[in-house]
């Protein structure tokens, strides 16, 4: 009896296929204090294990107290502070007065969440003062789920980098009384002097993140930046 | 989920001047499940040679017993103990010989020379063995403990600076990896003596 040839499909689950993410790698960190704030972010830009630039800046200076700092794909990047710039500007002609940190934070919030089926590839840190005057830190995931902390880290880093500030910053535990805020109580010099340590310790081990880091310092007095050499290794 | 992880594990070992110290966390699990808090990963080989094993708790055992049942035998032949870089080789040798179905641990192996120099070692789980001069990490989160190490090392520490140090990075390194932590015990290996502390850490 002549039986049809079984039909077999064969799906190539391991096949290469294009996609629409990439990561472009570095490393963004903010430290939030009783009365500044510090963001810093690494300006090496991979593909990788190539080097497409050794000085493009993760940061973006929203408001002179709102800084946002995005790790990830760089293209996503910049569409999302497109978005946020424009959504300020707005803000600004509606409200007639710059987006305190915190509004900011849930602009982002919605703005990453609006794109949850196909999301912004950008791991953010919203940071800047808040409208008493102390540092504010708000960490993000790729949706748009946020928390405010005292610090926080992101990027290709931040494994490397994030134990490193609890030891130093965190407190001893929650239950301490007086109980302690989410601020460290340490003077501006000593946190960039932490938050510097950090980025040479995470450019030793991490290869996408070195070249140099850009560091921005909020405090009532206004902006100021600094910059670190970090290896080109 | 991938076989190293299936247990937990965080192993630091790090040398100072004239000592080294290593140590590592205290869980025993499976996947998220906590079964015991009382596991050290680390092992006496002889007065001045400490093993660490990270990866599968069974490889790690086994492993464990085999180079045991090696060394002594090795003692009896030779009438002395073995060197630090010897029992290294020994410890890359007998994990290629598995090569194509190998034991899934991660070696650590901190020890003293005969003149007291510190000797730091660590391997893969195929027997690829890269020595360090200052620190050596395994586990399930290498990421948090060398970031802690590499920020917190510095050269020629003395035994109780070095302890210290290294309790710190274990510590901070585990409170971040869910698999590892509840506690770590950590031995500091001088020249006349060895001195084994166990800290009590964030317990969960």
């Amino acid at each position: 009896q002549n039986r049809a040839p079984a039909r077999v499909s064969v799906h190539l689950s391991s096949a290469m296929s294009w996609s629409p993410y990439t990561d472009n790698g570095g490393t963004v960190l903010a430290v939030a204090g009783e009365d500044y704030c510090i963001v810093a972010a690494s300006t090496r830009l991979s593909s990788g294990f190539d080097i497409l630039t050794r000085d493009s800046s993760k940061l973006l200076q929203l408001s002179p107290k709102v800084v946002l700092a995005s790790a990830g794909m760089q293209a996503d990047m910049k569409a999302l502070q497109k978005m946020l710039i424009s959504r300020h500007v707005m803000y600004q002609f509606n409200h007639n007065k710059p987006m305190s940190v915190t509004a900011a934070a849930q602009l982002l919030s919605n703005t990453l969440y609006y794109k949850r089926f196909f999301p912004y590839y950008t791991f953010n840190i919203v940071a800047g003062l808040d409208d008493q005057g102390r540092g504010a830190v708000f960490s993000y995931d790729a949706i748009g789920s946020y928390e405010r902390s005292g610090f926080f880290c992101q990027g290709s880093g931040k494994e490397l980098i994030q134990p490193v500030l609890d030891n130093q910053l965190k407190a001893a535990s929650p239950l301490v009384i007086p109980s302690k805020s989410d601020l460290t109580s340490l003077p501006l010099e000593q946190a960039l002097d932490l938050v510097k340590a950090a980025f040479v310790s995470a450019g030793e081990r991490d290869i996408y993140t070195g070249d140099q880091v850009e560091i921005t310092i909020m405090t009532k007095d206004g902006t100021r930046k600094d910059s670190l050499q970090l290896k080109l290794d | 989920m991938s076989i190293f992880e299936y247990n937990g594990a965080a192993i630091v070992a790090m040398a100072g001047k004239n000592c080294v110290a290593i140590g590592s966390d205290l869980r025993f699990g499976v996947q998220l499940q906590t079964i015991t808090t009382d596991c050290p990963k680390v092992f006496q080989m002889n007065d001045k040679l400490f093993l660490g094993l990270s990866g599968l708790g069974t490889d790690a055992q086994t492993l464990h017993e085999k180079l045991v049942f090696r060394h002594n035998l090795y003692k009896l032949r030779e009438e002395r103990s073995m060197k630090p870089t010897t029992f290294a080789h020994l410890v890359s040798s007998v994990l290629y010989e598995r090569r194509f179905g190998p034991y899934f641990a991660g070696p650590v192996i901190a020890g003293l020379e005969d003149n007291g120099t510190p000797y730091l070692c660590g391997m893969d789980s195929i027997g690829a063995m890269e020595t360090a001069k200052d620190f050596m990490v395994q586990g399930t989160s290498p990421e948090s403990l060398y970031g802690m190490c590499e920020s917190m090392w510095r050269e020629d520490m003395e035994p109780e600076e070095l302890f210290e140090t290294l309790a710190q990075c274990l510590l901070s390194g585990v409170d971040r990896d869910a698999l590892a932590g509840w506690g770590s015990v950590v031995h500091v290996i001088t020249p006349d003596k060895v001195i084994t502390r166990t800290i009590k850490g964030r317990m969960d």
